[in-house]
């Protein structure tokens, strides 16, 4: 087990080494920041200047190894753009990604699998049909268009819930977190629906696919003929059986939709965390880009390593298979 | 009746944003981009000296139409030849209650060199020298050399608390000092409550300010950089008034009685620049060979090129009607526009005539380059100008491009034809004949932004003459000349000047659109 841990660990820290040069080297191939940011009334001399006090002026090589040499002090620089420490300014917006992205999928992971079993259980009813037809129009509806129709919908025409940014926030463990209060959660249907209508659907047809097979194995059969009643069969076996993939699938869309909820965030004002790395693209803003970037690796490399963790627990077969 | 009692407290209940947010005492400000620090030093940018005009005052003010006037200065006037005296308002109050003096002027002007970001604010202070305080309310600026534009620089040199800011001003500690509020010290109209990087400005009025007291008990300014998502906060109630209404909803606004659009000029002019280096890397003959010369450098290509142009249709269509077709680089009234430049007629045959006049008759094949996502209809501009030209026998190749990749390589001079906006925001022309149409040259420093390697000697001259001319009107006279010149060279177009649209709730807000685009709170009152 510890072995398995060190390599993971080992692999995390290549993966963000790689994840960083690729950054530095790209950002540095767009050009130089200072042409975005600097005010046009600046003179020659200025703009030289500002280029030295942001270090940019060294060789790219000496650039990355003076950032590698803070990171390893834990220090992961100062936005350009905003003069604080990057970590600060993400964690200052993390919470805000967290609550809707936790809502959104989890909410979506309930449904989409309930939803799914039913409709593989019972494949053949009217509802069943009914649950495909929407899960097809989850999948093909782009979700700026969905979002912006919520908007509209719901917000100027009716008027019955917010149309963007975040509500009322309380504070525990020293963080604001909005969906207390009754404000803050009017604020959150909205882009929590709009983020869950992709992930309900692909919820939806993996359980169903999964359900469908696992019916017709002989595990179900033999449950049968010892007579244990449907509902045990459906609870004790089935979402056992057919929650591997289910979780797999969990974890990278809770990891992709932490990272990346931008289009949502933009579109609901949303103060997150993905907003924020598309600004700091726009101003090629090069600690945040490279800061955020290595954090979603190690995301990543975390949330796989936990399903590994897992599977082992609720599958026999992986557990021994590890052991062995 | 009876319908408007149960619905009310139901509307309150449910946390409908129309009711609630909306009080006579509150105005809820949506808008497109918001300060990058509470700290007024840290950026030049646009919506950070919007952001800070609301807690901080300038030395000197700049009114509507970008007019300078007295700010926390009351007068001020050349002395010598590299002296200025500025003579302070008295009996103005910071928000911690201490009194504004000529102290608070020296530190923050010494400051800015300290704390500033990549937008640097250093352009402010770019001819002090040095500065002598004489007594509590006066001081005296001594500058690099004769400074005639010298008060014009200064309207948006902020002055913050000298005692309040005085552990915040280092890189390291600044941001610290004022994003929290302890240094967030001002003399302006509105004192700093709480702000969030890309999130809500919250502010209080200043009971004392020396204008007089504002109309709003609280302001909130919310920044929501999405077209749609900011006009639907307005439609929702959500926000009282935003500002960048696309030329799309503006169409829409029209018919909505319950919106009203304030339409505004903006000092953006989009101008079209041909590289006049005797090399230029995007240019070839039809068959797509080399081409012997740069054909920018034929003034006849560049006549053909202005001819080629029809500014009304840009307008009309392309923008919606968002605009008004320019002939010089910046709108007319400003200092330095002359009034003797005529509108370039739109002339297609005349354009071809020239060109074949030139050895051009079969045409040539140009990249053009454009930013797509800087300014209301940069992109769409960009496709009209491929579409004119190549009717004339120019084959070109619309690139409307993100500003991130644009200016980068605009400033290695990889383009041959490039089209930007670009906004007169001190009103007059020193600022922007000075960064384009002087040749680049450091030592002088003029000519920063000249990416075309644009020379005319003369008016090299009048430009080197102009900066030092303490005499208003025979400054003026210089610019204007300067500027005739520099439009009969043609080598920078000029295609349009922008207009910019504010949204507000029918009936509710009274206000007048500004030159430079800001949306101040202190001048927005309630509709009587």
């Amino acid at each position: 087990m510890l072995g398995f841990v060190i390599q993971r660990f080992l692999q995390a820290v290549l993966v963000m080494a790689a994840m960083s040069v690729i950054v530095f080297c790209g950002v540095y191939a767009i050009g130089n920041p200072i042409d975005i940011v600097i005010p046009p009334e600046a003179t020659q001399e200025i703009r030289e200047q500002t280029i030295r006090r942001l270090g940019l002026d060294r060789p790219l090589y000496e650039q990355y190894f003076i950032f590698i040499g803070n990171l390893l002090q834990g220090d992961l620089g100062r936005s350009f753009v905003y003069n604080i420490p990057v970590l600060e300014l993400i964690g200052g917006r993390l919470p805000a990604t967290l609550e809707l992205v936790l809502i959104s999928v989890i909410s979506a992971t309930v449904l989409g699998v309930s939803l799914g079993i039913y409709a593989g259980y019972r494949p053949d009813s009217w509802v069943s049909k009914t649950i495909m037809a929407v899960s097809v129009l989850g999948f093909s509806v782009p979700s700026f268009w969905v979002g912006l129709i919520l908007i509209l919908f719901f917000a100027v025409n009716l008027g019955w819930l917010p149309a963007g940014g975040r509500g009322e926030t309380v504070e525990i463990w020293g963080i604001g977190w909005s969906f207390p209060t009754f404000d803050g959660l009017s604020h959150i249907v909205l882009p929590a629906i709009n983020l869950a209508l992709f992930k309900l659907a692909m919820m939806i047809r993996l359980a169903r696919a999964g359900t469908r097979e696992v019916m017709l194995t002989d595990t179900v059969k033999f449950a049968r003929a010892a007579g244990i009643s449907e509902g045990t069969i459906l609870w004790r076996h089935l979402l056992k059986l057919i929650s591997i993939p289910i979780i797999t699938v969990f974890g990278l869309e809770l990891g992709s939709t932490l990272a990346f909820a931008v289009v949502t965030e933009t579109i609901f004002s949303w103060p997150g965390v993905g907003k924020l790395i598309i600004d700091s693209i726009a101003v090629l803003d090069r600690p945040v880009m490279v800061a955020y970037l290595i954090l979603v690796a190690f995301l990543f490399v975390t949330i796989n390593f936990v399903i590994d963790l897992v599977f082992a627990l609720i599958d026999p077969r992986v557990r021994h298979g590890a052991a062995a | 009746m009876i319908f408007q009692k149960f619905l009310a407290p139901i509307a309150l209940a449910v946390g409908l944003g129309a009711a609630a947010a909306v009080s006579a005492q509150t105005l809820t400000m949506g808008v497109r981009g918001g300060p990058e620090s509470m700290d007024p030093h840290f950026s030049a940018l646009g919506p950070h000296a919007e952001a800070a005009k609301h807690v901080f005052d300038t030395l000197v003010w700049s009114g509507d139409g970008l007019q300078i006037e007295p700010g926390l200065a009351e007068s001020w006037t050349p002395i010598d030849e590299d002296t200025w005296e500025f003579k302070l308002r008295q009996g103005v109050k910071f928000h911690d209650g201490s009194d504004f003096d000529a102290e608070d002027v020296k530190f923050s002007i010494e400051r800015i060199p300290v704390v500033t970001g990549p937008t640097t604010t250093t352009i402010y202070v770019r001819r002090v020298a040095s500065v002598d305080i004489i007594d509590t309310h006066t001081i005296h600026i001594n500058t690099d050399g004769q400074a005639a534009t010298l008060p014009n620089d200064f309207i948006r040199l902020f002055i913050v608390s000298s005692e309040a800011a005085a552990d915040y001003s280092t890189p390291e500690t600044a941001a610290e000092g004022f994003n929290s509020g302890k240094a967030t010290i001002g003399t302006g109209p509105y004192k700093f409550v709480s702000w969030q990087p890309k999130g809500d400005l919250v502010l209080a009025r200043n009971d004392d300010y020396w204008r007089g007291e504002g109309a709003w008990e609280t302001v909130i300014r919310k920044e929501i950089p999405n077209d749609s998502s900011r006009l639907a906060a307005l439609k929702a109630g959500q926000v009282d008034v935003i500002n960048y209404v696309s030329s799309v909803d503006y169409l829409a606004l029209e018919r909505d009685s319950a919106i009203d659009a304030v339409k505004g000029d903006s000092v953006y002019i989009m101008n079209l620049q041909l590289d006049q280096r005797e090399d230029t890397p995007l240019v070839r003959a039809i068959d797509g060979s080399d081409l012997d010369d740069n054909p920018f450098r034929d003034l006849k290509v560049r006549q053909a090129i202005d001819h080629a142009i029809d500014r009304q249709t840009m307008v009309d269509i392309v923008l919606e009607g968002l605009g008004k077709p320019a002939n010089q680089m910046m709108p007319p009234g400003f200092f330095g526009s002359s009034e003797d430049i005529p509108m370039p007629t739109y002339d297609p045959a005349k354009a071809k005539e020239l060109l074949a006049d030139a050895g051009y008759a079969d045409g040539f094949e140009v990249d053009l380059y454009c930013t797509a996502d800087r300014l209301p209809g940069d992109g769409a501009i960009c496709q009209g100008l491929g579409q004119m030209l190549t009717q004339v026998g120019i084959k070109t190749n619309v690139n409307a491009i993100s500003k991130t990749v644009y200016f980068p390589a605009q400033a290695r001079l990889e383009y041959s034809m490039f089209m930007n906006g670009w906004g007169t925001l001190t009103g007059e022309a020193s600022y922007t004949l000075g960064g384009l149409a002087h040749s680049n040259n450091p030592d002088v420093k003029l000519g920063a932004f000249n990416r075309i390697e644009y020379k005319n000697d003369e008016v090299d001259q009048l430009l080197q003459a102009g900066a030092t001319m303490m005499d208003p009107d025979e400054r003026r006279a210089t610019y204007e000349e300067a500027m005739e010149k520099v439009v009969a060279d043609k080598a920078y177009i000029s295609l349009v000047q922008l207009q910019t649209v504010w949204g507000a709730k029918a009936g509710m807000l009274e206000f007048t659109p500004r030159f430079d685009e800001d949306t101040l709170a202190f001048f927005i009152k309630p509709a009587s």
